[in-house]
């Protein structure tokens, strides 16, 4: 079962708007944070570093743990729950 | 002018699990077919462009336990009324049997100016209910709209044909199917989902509609419903990235999916 | 604006238990949840425990969805080179009335939903509340979208985050230093494997908990319940050790790690993933618990920091029904006494005289005694020890029993650390 995040996600049903629900503040994020705690503490480990070495985030597979708002200390997210009809939709098994 | 949109609630396809190649339905939501809704979508414009225009959904449960639950989504979207056919000779009735109801139950109603159809439904798109509709009603029918307008008590269509766009023009009444293309479908406020509940719906049995069992009874069977097999060839490459890229390439060729 | 007599905010157990009691007695309550459906967004380890709300709506949970009645309790000490399980069954848990289900979320909670419409209450989904309305301090209704609806009162079970109540200023942002994440798959397994693997009766089920080599030293522990057909097996970690720790683990990998863990592997192997679901945990305990009230809302469920992880229990869907138990009567009362404004101290008083804030109270040290890193390696691989000393036979000429237990028990028990967090067991 040596499955990745990626396809574990696979299995979930996600109901993707046209809006993003959490955006980085990409100054904020590269002038005050030197932790980068989104990085590797993400469950869904949807943060990532792009070329330019910005922090970015792949929002449509987002679980809404909150996890990632609670440890960016420096505020640099904007971060909402998906509107109505979008998001995460967890299944009765 | 009354307007009648018929429309089909489904399993939430996107909700459904696949188990031994067979859909598991237990416990899945139903809703509002997506094309449905463009369908409702553009009455509800017809509405707002005419004036004095009223919109009345109708439905058919076809097994949907919580049809007046599914059907409010209509009404908050902006439906006067609803109409709902529950009878469990119509889950499985087939499309004759369906469109038999439909036509039966429209004529209950009154009848309409205009009567707004998806192309097809969103499970199984068979796209059969608004011709078959039209002709048990003995109506003009305009099928794949992308665009409707009536105006002096006549119905003006546009259809996409590839590069080309075709004008019709029809005399109301008309049954008209309309397609994905033709609007986006809004999304129904709180406040119209508070008051959509407020809103008449009229629940008929097939017998309410002058019918029984044996004038709906299907004529043909689903023998099976079965996902597609997706068989993995499971062809490692292994090697550098040229290697690998020539290797590919070859197997690709040898497959017919490239022409060497 | 239209106006109504109760808003509840949120479609969890917290607020499906306000507004099915607000709609019992023929309030006009409309809920409003974000997910398609309520459950849709709502995520749990995977256990209720009934005894304590069983006499707060007697006939819900004698109908309720529940998957299987824990009759059996498992705890595993796990270690990189053994496992030392724990297996408790008892004829009083194996009995009617049962004391815990295990559930799943998008079953139950939706099913109380339909409860809440059956008692005339509105349930409306997919709608998400951006705003709470404030007029001179007072909560005077909710806005979503664009539309504004007020309520003589407003119940906030949004939810751990609390993203409108902290907007609002009715409870701070919560904080990584005493929040966890949890995080699971929901692994599908037949009915006849799950009780033979966890030595079940039919229907029955099971609860087995680890600590140790799970969380690699990190405050925190796996979980493993059986559902009917499925088992929810995942992971809580605290965020402050995994925030600080040095070698920044990808949190995610934790999971495939205990999966594949050689002691762990037997129990889900076969199984297949349904679904993969994660979550914020208050891990506050009772320091957690923000006032309760204000003019015109009440706070209840996660929102009100309602949630006990006492190690070997882990507890916060109990207190969210009884916390929306007590908005919805506290709300009746106030009504009947012709003034709202008393529900707020009503309902406060309501949960402090109850084990609701008082099982919370009791609590208060955990939080601080588990953020000690030698209970999630040390003391595991203490007791590992203890048994590997114990069953290992070797050409050697063997020990008594009394020196091999002893031996251990020395060298990993008797010293001043050991002693000084033994005096710190007395507190919880």
């Amino acid at each position: 079962m040596g499955t990745t995040v990626e396809g574990k996600l696979g299995h979930n049903v996600f109901k993707i708007g046209k809006e993003r629900h959490i955006t980085v503040n990409t100054e904020i994020c590269n002038t005050k944070c030197k932790d980068k705690v989104c990085l590797y503490i993400c469950p869904a480990f949807l943060y990532k570093l792009d070329d330019q070495g910005n922090v970015t985030v792949d929002w449509e597979g987002c679980l809404e743990c909150g996890t990632c708002l609670l440890c960016c200390l420096e505020d640099a997210l904007e971060w909402e729950y998906p509107r109505g009809e979008n998001g995460i939709q967890y299944r009765s098994a | 002018m009354k307007i009648i949109v018929p429309v089909k609630t489904n399993p939430d396809l996107q909700m459904i699990r696949i188990k031994n190649r067979e859909p598991i339905l237990e416990a899945v939501p139903y809703k509002v077919g997506d094309l449905d809704k463009n369908s409702v979508e553009a009455a509800l414009q017809l509405q707002a462009a005419v004036g004095d225009t009223q919109v009345v959904a109708l439905t058919i449960a076809e097994g949907n336990r919580k049809i007046k639950d599914t059907m409010k989504e209509v009404l908050a979207m902006g439906a006067d009324e609803a109409y709902i056919l529950s009878d469990d000779a119509l889950t499985a009735a087939d499309q004759a049997g369906k469109a038999l109801a439909l036509a039966k139950a429209i004529e209950k109603i009154g009848g309409a100016d205009l009567i707004v159809f998806a192309e097809g439904s969103t499970d199984n798109y068979s796209g059969q209910m608004g011709p078959r509709v039209a002709e048990l009603l003995a109506l003009p029918e305009i099928g794949y709209a992308k665009k409707l307008t009536v105006a002096d008590g006549k119905l003006t269509a546009e259809r996409g044909m590839g590069d080309l766009i075709e004008v019709l023009e029809s005399s109301l009444p008309a049954v008209v199917t309309v397609t994905s293309e033709i609007n986006e479908p809004r999304i129904p406020t709180l406040m119209n989902i508070m008051k959509a509940g407020k809103k008449p719906t009229t629940e008929w049995t097939l017998g309410d509609v002058g019918l029984d069992a044996a004038a709906v009874a299907p004529q043909k069977a689903v023998l099976s419903n079965l996902a597609e097999e997706q068989q993995r060839k499971n062809v490692m490459i292994e090697g550098s990235a040229e290697e690998q890229c020539a290797a590919l390439i070859d197997a690709l060729i040898k497959d017919g999916v490239l022409e060497a | 604006m239209e106006k109504v007599d109760c808003i509840v905010v949120g479609g969890g157990l917290a607020g499906l238990s306000a507004a099915y009691g607000l709609a019992s007695e023929g309030l006009e309550v409309i809920l409003i949840e974000r997910g398609d459906y309520a459950g849709a967004k709502n995520v749990t380890g995977g256990r209720l425990y009934v005894s304590p709300i069983r006499d707060m709506y007697p006939e819900l949970w004698e109908a309720a969805p529940f998957e299987r009645p824990v009759t059996r309790e498992f705890i595993t000490l796990l270690n990189s080179g053994n496992a030392t399980t724990i297996e408790f069954a008892s004829d009083k848990f194996a009995a009617q009335p049962y004391q815990s289900y295990t559930v799943l979320r998008a079953t139950l909670d939706l099913w109380l939903s339909e409860q809440v419409m059956e008692k005339g209450g509105m349930v409306i989904t997919n709608q998400r509340v951006d705003e709470l309305l404030m007029e001179d301090g007072k909560v005077i209704g909710i806005r979503a979208g664009e539309d504004e609806i007020g309520a003589d009162m407003t119940i906030v079970a949004e939810g751990v985050l609390g993203l409108v109540s902290t907007k609002a200023g009715l409870r701070q942002k919560p904080s990584w230093k005493d929040h966890a994440v949890g995080f699971k798959e929901t692994i599908e397994l037949p009915q006849e494997v799950i009780e033979s693997r966890w030595h079940l009766s039919p229907g029955q089920g099971a609860a087995h908990l680890f600590m140790g080599e799970v969380t690699k030293g990190m405050l925190g522990g796996g979980f493993l319940y059986t559902n009917k057909s499925s088992i929810s097996f995942g992971i809580v970690l605290g965020m402050k050790d995994a925030k600080e720790r040095a070698d920044k683990i990808d949190v995610y990998t934790l999971l495939d790690d205990f999966k594949a863990h050689p002691h762990v592997a037997p129990l889900v192997a076969g199984g297949e993933l349904l679904e993969y679901s994660a979550h914020v945990i208050s891990e506050a305990g009772y320091a957690g618990i923000p006032q309760l009230y204000g003019d015109g809302y009440l706070l209840a469920g996660d929102t009100a920091g309602l949630a006990l992880n006492q190690l070997y229990t882990v507890r916060g869907m109990d207190f969210a029904v009884a916390s929306g138990y007590y908005a919805a009567k506290a709300t009746l009362e106030a009504k009947q006494q012709g003034d709202l404004s008393a529900a707020g101290p009503m309902y406060e008083k309501m949960m402090r005289d109850t084990w609701v804030i008082k099982d919370l109270e009791t609590a208060q040290h955990i939080p601080h005694f588990i953020e000690n890193p030698r209970i999630f390696t040390h003391y595991p691989q203490s007791v590992g020890r203890i048994f590997e000393r114990l069953f290992t036979l070797t050409s050697d000429p063997t020990e008594g029993i009394y020196h091999k237990v002893m031996g251990s028990v020395k060298q990993d028990f008797v010293n001043a650390k050991t002693v000084k967090e033994l005096m710190g067991v007395r507190k919880i």
